[in-house]
């Protein structure tokens, strides 16, 4: 990234040196325990690879469906009916993304430490009795209340990403009824979650220095968000919002639990019936729809920037937050080139989105007359449920959520009576029984521990969460590796103009074939990132049967896509006299030996993010068949078994709590820093 | 520093959240109905049938029928997934359900007496589920279910149910299973899916994906004979009781006693008539009591293993 380059040329030769990233070391080390542990603790079932007439079956079954992809279904009755679902998932995700946009901005404001706590990173730290105690101080929720609001609000915004869609449906059925405008109101909560998170982290990551001047003039907290933090980073912001549409997109294509309906849904139902060539149809339209977002998003985003050439320069990918293009320094030479300008191109944008918005409005409440026999009605009349009384009344309902299910007998706590009937039916956790802690050194120790701990139930819930971590690792890395290779065909620096740093003179049918290969890589990577992961859940199931070689192929796959367009973006960004000093080698070895090294930070970032949103994903998964604690968690919730699903439910917002305060802690979201 | 900002703040993090809620306000416009005397009644579903559509148009004519008779505008809404149906009916958004006999005891068990049922079908009392198999596997028809599972012992065959909360399509084949084998699926096979609906189960079976599945005797009746052959009966269970049109019990007894009266006058001479019951494979509804559905409250009580 530009900015990475400018900072790090800025910093004196010696701070370089110490910032030399043992760390990566480390990283790997963590990286190789992660892999070996993934592969440890769940029970992977690989037959549907080795196994050879289970091997043949999803290759007929792959085979078939690219043959009726070839030929997808485009009977007038079909197309029209994939047509109108992709309209209900176009309005669905306008419309709660809009909203998401509003009810983000306060609670990141609450969550975010530099607007809300707005402590100073250095100050006190000379007076302070215990200079090192400062810097953990900082993690203490109860410092002050300022600080516990803070936390409170980033606790808020984790429960809202972490809790899957389809339960806030299912409760907002309980406060609004049923329609199409449920399904969008809980997508709008579940993006909140996202929104927040990021623009906080976002705000959380200027320089303070930049904005020092704000504070050092009397400005309080307020003042220094208004003026400050907000104009800088309001770039990014702006990216990530239009970047989180488009997913938003793609993700409204998997809701369909309450009235809406959708793509997802559909396709979920045609792939089970094996009807392959209504599969590829809505597949098409489902990558229409997302290739028209990510057009239309770049449209508004030029269109604000107010810069045409730099179109191209801020990569946009699903839960990347890192991503977004850091042109600030650059953006600084600029106002008078703007100033110059008539100001049209804004009001251009925000008439572009105003329109979009009042259509999916117009489309929700009147346009959309699914399911109720054509007679028009107002269907965004239930929103008004909301403010009375009922509605918040009806939570109730959900109430046993609450006292989640820590079966306290099983390890001889709580009611003794109770602790005292389990022991005697031997259910009852003994977990020195038969070794001490003396025997640690000994595996049947711990394999006699674990079976011990496994007649806990919360044990259990712990160990569900295996399956979406090992998951998320093995996909995550499959991924990473296969961007990696195809980052190569897919950047342009190396197919188009490797001439200009090689020295080498391609031959026509080289440069051709050069073009045709970029071409085929951007094509693959646009197919990989345009199907959501769930859609490719569906696809691997089918093919593989249900299990997590089916779930980590899908996660892989979409890891791929994504990562492939930021890893060669990155590349792309670097200036062609990079390369330079490798000239005379092979394009391969300066991509291997020069290009690869210089953005690897920015793809080891990019990577951690995906990682994070991978482990949602995977929870996701969980539910349509994958299993571990995704489908226990519905699986409960389903059979309304409320305290045991509410178990589940802390683990999953215990995950994603830990992997977003390691993130914190790690400041990895400090792209380019 | 940290002091002197903090009033101010809230203040704005207050106006802000206000505005945000301002802004939902504008959307939903119009004040909300009162609920007291339901100017329309609402009724939904489980999605058992996996194609929305057809339930759509089906349950539609339902709908229209009872409003027809009953004086008030009656409208189908749709819900793909069992959970939610119990839930709209529990919390009041919907009036009147179509539910299983799971979903019956687990609405029985959310709402107490305030659940009452209007009828069922003349089929409901007798239903039946079948465990069906892809022919690779060579069974043929076993006497009980204990044969199934010695025969499946180390074959690494794959298992799938209907949806979770479905009675024919997993709660009763599973307790059939359990009564009669001594061990659960999940023991038996190399795994257990939920494919989510009986159609589905039957498509996946004749496709291979799974080798034995369980679904209702009425889906399986009602598939082409091509599928059929692909995913044979290989026993069949004793029957139970099944479905039931349930109803709040606060729409008031007045009420409540026209749409039964409704519900019993369903036969063919009405194009609506004819359609729901060839949909639901009946010949025509009858009466029934909440009581026929208390052995499930008392199953679901008694902590069954369901898997999970």
């Amino acid at each position: 990234m530009g900015a990475a380059e400018m900072n790090s040329a800025a910093l004196p030769l010696a701070a370089r040196y110490q910032k030399r990233p043992l760390g990566h070391f480390y990283a790997l080390l963590a990286v190789l325990l992660a892999v070996l542990a993934a592969l440890g603790a769940a029970e992977w079932d690989w037959a549907a690879l080795t196994d050879s007439e289970r091997r043949a079956q999803a290759a007929a079954r792959i085979g078939a469906w690219l043959a009726a992809f070839a030929r997808p279904d485009l009977s007038a009755a079909f197309v029209a009916h994939a047509w109108e679902l992709t309209l209900q998932t176009l309005s669905a995700a306008i419309l709660g993304t809009a909203l998401a946009v509003l009810l983000a901005w306060p609670l990141a404001m609450g969550a975010s430490r530099a607007v809300c706590v707005g402590e100073e990173r250095d100050a006190g730290r000379s007076a302070h009795w215990w200079p090192w105690l400062r810097p953990w101080l900082r993690h203490f929720p109860l410092r002050s209340p300022s600080a516990l609001l803070c936390a409170a609000c980033r606790l808020l915004q984790d429960i809202l990403r972490a809790v899957p869609d389809f339960v806030w449906a299912i409760i907002l059925v309980a406060m609004i009824g049923l329609g199409p405008l449920t399904g969008a109101l809980a997508l709008a909560l579940n993006i909140t979650g996202i929104l927040a998170k990021v623009y906080s982290e976002l705000w959380d990551g200027v320089d303070e220095s930049r904005y020092a001047q704000v504070r050092s003039l009397g400005g309080g907290r307020i003042a220094t968000f208004l003026y400050g933090i907000r104009p800088l980073a309001s770039r990014n912001v702006l990216s990530f919002t239009l970047m989180r549409a488009e997913c938003a997109i793609r993700n409204a294509a998997v809701i369909g639990a309450v009235g809406g309906g959708g793509l997802g849904a559909e396709i979920w139902y045609q792939v089970r019936f094996g009807a392959w060539d209504k599969v590829g149809t809505l597949i098409l339209f489902t990558l229409l729809l997302t290739l028209a977002a990510d057009l239309a998003s770049n449209y508004v985003r030029r269109q604000l920037r107010g810069d045409a050439a730099r179109s191209g320069a801020a990569p946009a990918s699903c839960a990347l937050p890192g991503s977004v293009g850091e042109a600030t320094p650059r953006a600084a030479v600029q106002p008078s080139a703007r100033a110059a300008r008539p100001p049209l191109r804004p009001w251009l944008a925000a008439g572009f989105v105003a329109l979009a918005l009042s259509w999916s409005l117009w489309f929700m409440g009147w346009g959309n007359h699914a399911g109720e026999g054509g007679a028009p009605r107002n269907h965004l009349v239930p929103a008004a449920e909301l403010f009375t009384g009922q509605a918040w009344e009806n939570l109730r309902f959900f109430e046993r959520l609450l006292k989640p299910e820590l079966d306290l007998a099983a390890i001889g706590l709580g009611d003794p009576d109770k602790a005292a009937a389990r022991a005697a039916q031997g259910k009852a956790v003994e977990l020195f029984a038969d070794y001490g802690v003396a025997d640690f050194w000994r595996p049947a120790a711990w394999a006699a521990w674990q079976v011990e701990l496994q007649k806990w139930f919360v044990w259990r819930v712990v160990e569900s969460a295996a399956v979406p971590l090992a998951i998320a690792v093995i996909g995550t890395l499959l991924g990473v590796g296969g961007a990696i290779l195809l980052t190569y065909p897919h950047s342009a620096s190396f197919q188009l103009h490797a001439a200009q740093f090689t020295g080498e003179s391609p031959a026509p049918w080289q440069r051709l074939l050069r073009a045709l290969q970029l071409a085929a890589a951007r094509a693959s990577a646009v197919v990989a990132r345009g199907v959501p992961e769930v859609m490719w859940a569906f696809l691997a199931i089918a093919f593989f049967g249900p299990g997590l070689v089916a779930g980590t192929l899908a996660i892989a796959l979409h890891t791929l896509g994504v990562l492939t367009r930021v890893f060669g973006e990155a590349v792309d960004n670097q200036p062609l006299a990079r390369f330079e000093p490798a000239c005379g080698a092979s394009r391969a070895t300066t991509y291997a030996s020069v290009a690869v090294p210089r953005v690897w930070r920015d793809w080891m970032t990019y990577a951690f993010f995906q990682f994070e949103s991978n482990v949602r994903a995977a929870v996701v998964l969980g539910l349509i068949g994958v299993g571990g604690l995704g489908f226990q968690f519905s699986f409960n919730f389903e059979w309304f078994r409320f305290e045991r699903a509410g178990t589940y439910l802390i683990m999953i917002i215990l995950l994603t709590v830990l992997i977003d305060r390691s993130a914190r802690l790690l400041k990895l979201s400090r792209v380019g820093r | 520093m940290q002091h002197r900002g903090t009033a101010a703040r809230r203040g704005f993090l207050l106006s802000a959240a206000a505005l945000a809620l301002a802004t939902t306000l504008g959307l939903g416009a119009n004040p909300a109905l009162a609920q007291q005397a339901p100017a329309k009644l609402i009724i939904t579903a489980i999605p058992d049938d996996g194609d929305a559509d057809r339930m759509r148009e089906n349950f539609g004519a339902l709908a229209r029928h009872l409003g027809k008779a009953v004086g008030i505008p009656v409208e189908y809404m749709h819900v793909e997934n069992y959970a939610a149906s119990v839930t709209a009916l529990a919390t009041g958004r919907a009036h009147i359900a179509w539910l299983g006999a799971v979903t019956t005891a687990q609405a029985r068990m959310q709402m107490g007496d305030r659940l009452t049922i209007l009828g069922c079908r003349d089929i409901d009392k007798g239903f039946v589920s079948y465990f069906i198999a892809n022919p690779s596997t060579g069974l043929g028809t076993v006497a009980d279910l204990g044969e199934l599972a010695r025969a499946a012992q180390g074959k690494g065959w794959s298992f799938t149910f209907g949806s979770k909360s479905s009675t024919s399509g997993h709660m009763m084949p599973r307790k059939y299973f359990m009564d009669q084998t001594a061990t659960t699926p999940e023991r038996v096979f190399r795994s257990v899916a939920y494919s989510g609906s009986h159609d589905v189960v039957m498509q996946m079976v004749a496709d291979g994906t799974h080798q034995v599945g369980a679904l209702n005797y009425a889906s399986w009746d009602k598939a082409a004979d091509e599928l059929k052959a692909r995913a044979p009966i290989v026993y069949k269970t004793p029957p139970y009781t099944n479905y039931a049109l349930t109803a709040r019990a606060d729409l008031g007894p007045e009420l409540l006693a026209r749409l039964r009266a409704a519900l019993l006058t369903i036969d063919g001479s009405t194009p609506e008539g004819a359609a729901v019951l060839k949909y639901l494979k009946a010949g025509k509804f009858i009466e029934a009591d909440i009581s026929e559905w208390q052995g499930y409250v008392d199953l679901l009580e008694s902590g069954i293993d369901i898997g999970g």
